[in-house]
């Protein structure tokens, strides 16, 4: 296993797994098997502290419902939250509904569920990607489900927004001023050139140095294929079966 | 939160998140208020009463006290719902209606109809006891994308079979 190559996947769990601090709550939503396993990466890594609360594992207790963890990130419980979409924006805006017009789509897809309210309310937001693709990383999305933050409409309890969105290349990171995605790093094994050539919009990368990181080192790797895989494949058989064998 | 003011006969609810989405262009139903307390605007959405809601249980009894999973929002939809059926897994005697790891009870109260239905849950898991069918889901997917494929489907697996037990052995479930 040790020598099996270092899988795509692997390696956005070292970065989600970076991006997370000792002490933090962290909570993974519903088809969430990357930041699940990042947030169990970083528990068994540099966080010991970190208090991950995953969607699906069945030795997670919640007394009752989604409403009740809704409630909790409401009243300002969750550090960090995990979200996705079917295309992410310059200005980090989030797609889960439709490609195409709303009323004529070309795919209508299961919606944003609390997406809204947990973009706004967690303190902040990774958002994860399993392609890396113009399709997906477009200059504006075709609907909105939730924005990483206030832009002309204010929302009086907006606790924090996005800060980061790991991709099978790399990672770009949100510029709070400039309100904008930029490139903050690429893959081992990847390149500038390619992330660019895959992105809808402008990375902000000219001018800049952008560094080429191996977000896993080789104890990481050792940690994640064996304790991380083992619990993960209690919440997430599938998903891990289809990864890792 | 819908759920949640039609579970206690509210006009509507203020919710969080929404604003500066483009939900708030095609729902009309979603509106703004303005919060007499603070003065900030906030989304309000009208309450959700389902005629009826459908929920699954575990353990069930004749009177209609049953238990399901706390993870879904199960509990919530019965105590909103205009008339609630429960499909449950095994029917016992009151006494034994005990919420297990996961679980949380159901008063009567709130339970129309108990229909005791094992591997009721089937395509989809009822997670403790039995995972959900990948290969009938991926075959479903798969038939509902043609009318025909999906009229056999129907024929094979809806309207074939006599009951319930019958469908159990058309889709080959494993009965404990």
């Amino acid at each position: 296993m040790e020598d099996k190559p270092v899988h795509p996947y692997e390696r956005m769990i070292g970065a989600i797994a970076l991006l997370l601090n000792d002490g933090e709550f962290a909570a993974t939503g519903t088809l969430s098997p990357i930041p699940a396993a990042g947030c169990l990466l970083a528990q068994h890594t540099h966080a010991p502290h970190l208090a991950p609360m995953i969607y699906g594992d069945p030795a997670n207790r919640i007394s009752e419902g989604l409403h009740e963890f809704f409630g909790f990130a409401q009243r300002g419980g969750i550090d960090v939250f995990f979200l996705s979409g079917i295309q992410i924006d310059q200005r980090g805006s989030i797609n889960l509904s439709v490609i195409g017009d709303y009323g004529k789509p070309k795919l209508r897809l299961p919606g944003g569920a609390g997406s809204a309210m947990l973009y706004s309310l967690s303190r902040r937001t990774i958002l994860f990607t399993m392609t890396h693709t113009k399709k997906l990383f477009v200059p504006k999305v075709d609907f909105v489900n939730a924005t990483a933050f206030d832009g002309d409409v204010r929302t009086p309890w907006r606790r924090g927004g996005l800060s980061h969105v790991v991709t099978p290349l790399g990672v770009m990171k949100f510029d709070r001023e400039k309100k904008r995605l930029a490139l903050d790093y690429v893959f081992t094994g990847g390149t500038v050139a390619q992330v660019v050539d895959n992105t809808g919009f402008d990375l902000d990368v000219a001018g800049r140095e952008i560094p080429v990181v191996d977000p896993l080192d080789g104890e990481s790797l050792r940690v994640l294929r064996g304790p991380v895989l083992d619990k993960l494949r209690t919440i997430y058989p599938l998903v891990c079966r289809m990864v890792w064998g | 939160m819908g759920l949640q003011a039609g579970a206690h006969n509210l006009p509507f609810i203020p919710v969080l998140g929404l604003l500066g989405t483009d939900y708030m262009t095609i729902r009309d139903d979603l509106k703004t208020v303005k919060d007499p307390y603070s003065g900030e605007d906030y989304v309000v959405v009208p309450p959700i009463v389902p005629d009826v809601a459908v929920i699954h249980g575990l353990k069930g009894d004749r009177f209609g006290g049953v238990t399901v999973l706390g993870a879904r929002n199960d509990r919530l939809l019965a105590t909103a719902a205009r008339k609630t059926i429960a499909v449950v897994e095994a029917l016992v005697e009151p006494d034994e209606v005990l919420p297990g790891l996961q679980e949380v009870y159901v008063a009567p109260l709130h339970i129309d109809a108990v229909v005791v239905a094992p591997g009721g849950a089937h395509p989809t898991a009822c997670p403790g006891r039995y995972e959900a069918d990948a290969t009938h889901l991926s075959a479903y997917v798969a038939a509902a994308k043609d009318a025909a494929a999906f009229r056999a489907y129907l024929d094979t697996y809806i309207f074939g079979p006599a009951d319930h037990d019958a469908y159990l052995d058309a889709v080959g479930f494993a009965r404990p």
